[in-house]
């Protein structure tokens, strides 16, 4: 049976009962989402890597406690843990992430392109690199909408309630948000056309 | 046509959150107003960009969650 093809569900369930090969693939199917909803949050991959950590062991004392309710979905309610400490460490501290070194941590190495040419994943990586930046560049609600919206699936009524805002308060940050990366990505287009073709 | 919807229920039918009559009326007004088209075109762009932004955290902090789960597991054993 393709591994793939196990619910979570039953992964769950598999892991309840001690199964830690079950506990393994429920990692390695969402530890990416999990990390790129933290990231885009805190702005600083250092953090963003203990919060994945501190999320996953929150959901671990959980399930093993049995705590965790199994009409649930794995993927919303892992996503909401590591949103809220991601927000609680931010509002909580109210620091303002630092920004990521180039020593290693930088977010380039830990971009995922590995099924094209080298030439497609070196322009994919430019291109991203560049986009995760102008996410992080957003107001705080704006990126936050945006985060919970397209990377956590939430729904814009589910989002409004958590945020103790209107819907369409809700759906205006998401358009701004929006509009102001269409805005970059423009901008960022044409200073690359003006290098690449000077007159 | 009486407008009937806002630029805020584009982003919703972006994110496919209107229902089959507001999905039309929109469908309807898209063809027929080109600036409308021109939004909807490129935050849509913006949306499918978004898609393609996935970071991997490193080897070493997975390693750290799944020998946190073993040795609860051998605990509570």
């Amino acid at each position: 049976m393709n591994r793939n093809e196990v619910s979570d569900k039953k992964l769950v369930s598999a892991y309840i009962k001690g199964n830690e090969e079950a506990f393994e693939l429920l990692v390695e199917r969402h530890k990416n989402r999990v990390f790129t909803t933290i990231n885009l949050i805190v702005r600083d991959t250092y953090l963003a890597e203990d919060l994945l950590q501190e999320t996953f062991i929150k959901a671990i004392k959980t399930i093993k406690s049995g705590r965790y309710n199994e009409e649930g979905k794995f993927l919303p309610w892992i996503l909401r843990i590591a949103h809220n400490l991601a927000i609680d460490y931010f509002r909580r501290d109210k620091r303002y992430p630092t920004m990521v070194l180039e020593d290693g941590s930088s977010v380039f190495n830990n971009l995922d392109f590995s099924e094209d040419s080298f030439e497609s994943v070196q322009i994919q990586k430019d291109t991203h690199d560049r986009l995760k930046q102008f996410i992080e560049e957003l107001p705080l609600v704006q990126r936050e909408v945006l985060v919970m919206r397209h990377y956590m699936n939430m729904s814009f009524k589910e989002i409004a309630e958590v945020s103790g805002v209107s819907i369409n308060t809700a759906l205006g940050r998401m358009r701004y948000a929006l509009i102001n990366l269409r805005k970059k990505i423009t901008v960022n287009r044409s200073a690359y056309d003006k290098n690449l073709y000077p007159k | 046509m009486t407008k009937t919807f806002t630029r805020n229920d584009l982003i919703r039918y972006i994110y496919q959150e209107t229902t089959e009559s507001e999905k039309k009326e929109i469908e309807q007004e898209l063809l027929l107003d080109n600036k409308l088209f021109e939004e909807y075109k490129n935050l849509a762009e913006v949306s499918m960009e978004l898609d393609r932004v996935e970071l991997c955290p490193s080897e070493k902090t997975i390693n750290k969650i799944l020998n946190f789960s073993k040795a609860i597991n051998l605990h509570s054993a």
